[in-house]
């Protein structure tokens, strides 16, 4: 595990006041903004500076790295290295969750983070709360990626998460943990699945919080997802586009369907297949993109053909609109 | 583990479990409804009977965000969240039509 220096993440000096950590913050974080950026490790940026911030925009955690950092610069290994913060380092010190903080903050953040902040309180504060306080568990998000033929059908799933428990001592601690996911049937992008009490536990008695699955569907070799459409490029010779066909094609709910292919179809023409896209209360609908796939001229046969086609239409000029 | 699934559009979310999903106080989410970041199908019912969906709960997460990040008033948390919306609209217009 490398140490993490968060003031180069967000490109500010050691003694950088709050105003100037904000800046810079908000600087990066427009510059990785999944909407806008343009930079490929945008998300893996935004990550980095989400967690640079939590840590140095909180005076205590602040405080108790920059501790850390003075320790490993004194003795820590020449690259870098770090394995665990070392005993009583953080003594003094108490994390507490701010007010304005959401509570997926954490979820994406590194293992640094969690062997420094992640077993003191930092995810809930709860070490430092007295035994008679009662209080639901936060509730905790993360996402699931699986495939379309997940969504459409429902799986079962394993997931691997790492959660907070209170050990003996009343302390929080993370743990790796793994829990058997039921993927319903017909779950779309964006959605969020729920799971009950999966979330931080409560404290003096209470209900753990529930945790919130971000439900994201892999890229398809077939489908593309729009909302509840879904697109598939479909091949057709020049022949099946001139004159019109009758196709056979796959259908994500696993069915072949007819489909006719229009007298002079053209490329990039949309055929809709009503309701066979996502299912629903709406559903979604399967639009074909036609794509012309010209037969290669690699025999003499092939060539002939397409000379006697060009005979046949001596007019034909797809450049006209060009004026050429 | 075996955990209870399910999908928050089979049971949607009341005014309490949207807030605690986020971090958040009810009141914060009545503001959320009020700036019209979130839309409810019976707003002339009392906020007790208010359900909220799975899109609710990515935007009240995304306006939690630009207030924490940008310090972002819920007004114009409004207004980007507007405009998020139909950038996306258009880029999947685009690639609708082959030109993303």
């Amino acid at each position: 595990m490398d140490f993490k220096d968060y003031y180069s993440a967000l490109g500010v000096a050691r003694d950088a006041g709050d105003d100037d950590i904000r800046k810079a913050y908000r600087k990066l974080a427009r510059k990785y903004h999944p909407d806008v950026s343009k930079e490929a490790d945008a998300d893996a940026k935004m990550r980095e500076i989400n967690e640079a911030r939590d840590v140095l925009q909180d005076k205590e955690k602040r405080a108790a790295y920059d501790q850390l950092a003075d320790h490993v610069a004194r003795g820590g290994s020449p690259d870098g290295g770090f394995r665990q913060p070392p005993p009583g380092w953080d003594q003094g010190y108490e994390f507490h969750r701010g007010p304005s903080q959401g509570p997926a903050d954490h979820a994406d953040f590194s293992e640094f983070f969690s062997s420094i902040f992640g077993n003191r309180g930092g995810m809930g504060g709860g070490a430092q709360r007295g035994p008679q306080h009662r209080e639901r568990g936060e509730d905790h998000h993360a996402a699931i990626e699986i495939s379309l033929e997940d969504a459409l059908h429902g799986a079962e799933r394993q997931l691997s998460l790492r959660a907070q428990e209170i050990d003996e001592q009343g302390r929080p601690r993370l743990v790796d943990r793994t829990l058997d996911v039921r993927i319903p049937a017909g779950v779309r992008p964006a959605q969020y699945i729920r799971l009950a009490g999966q979330g931080l536990p409560g404290h003096g008695g209470e209900a753990a919080g529930d945790l919130y699955l971000e439900v994201r569907i892999a890229p398809h070799r077939l489908y593309r997802i729009e909302g509840n459409d879904l697109y598939m490029t479909l091949p057709v010779t020049p022949t099946e586009a001139a004159l019109g066909a009758h196709v056979t094609v796959p259908t994500p709910a696993g069915a072949q369907v007819d489909v006719t292919i229009p007298k002079g179809a053209r490329s990039g023409m949309k055929l809709r297949l009503k309701e066979r896209g996502l299912p629903g209360k709406t559903p979604g609908h399967l639009y074909l993109l036609l794509e012309i796939a010209l037969p290669p001229a690699d025999t003499d046969a092939a060539r002939a053909a397409y000379e006697q086609l060009a005979k046949a239409k001596p007019s034909f000029n797809p450049r006209q609109h060009l004026g050429a | 583990m075996r955990a209870v699934t399910t999908v928050i559009e089979s049971a949607p979310l009341s005014v309490r479990e949207l807030a605690r999903a986020v971090g958040a106080e009810d009141q914060w989410v009545l503001r959320l409804v009020e700036v019209e970041i979130l839309h409810v199908d019976t707003p002339n019912e009392p906020p007790e009977r208010w359900h909220f969906r799975s899109a609710d709960l990515q935007r009240a997460l995304a306006a939690r965000r630009l207030e924490r990040d940008f310090g972002a008033n819920l007004d114009t948390a409004a207004l980007i969240l507007d405009l998020q919306s139909e950038l996306r609209r258009l880029r999947a217009l685009m690639g609708a039509h082959g030109l993303a």
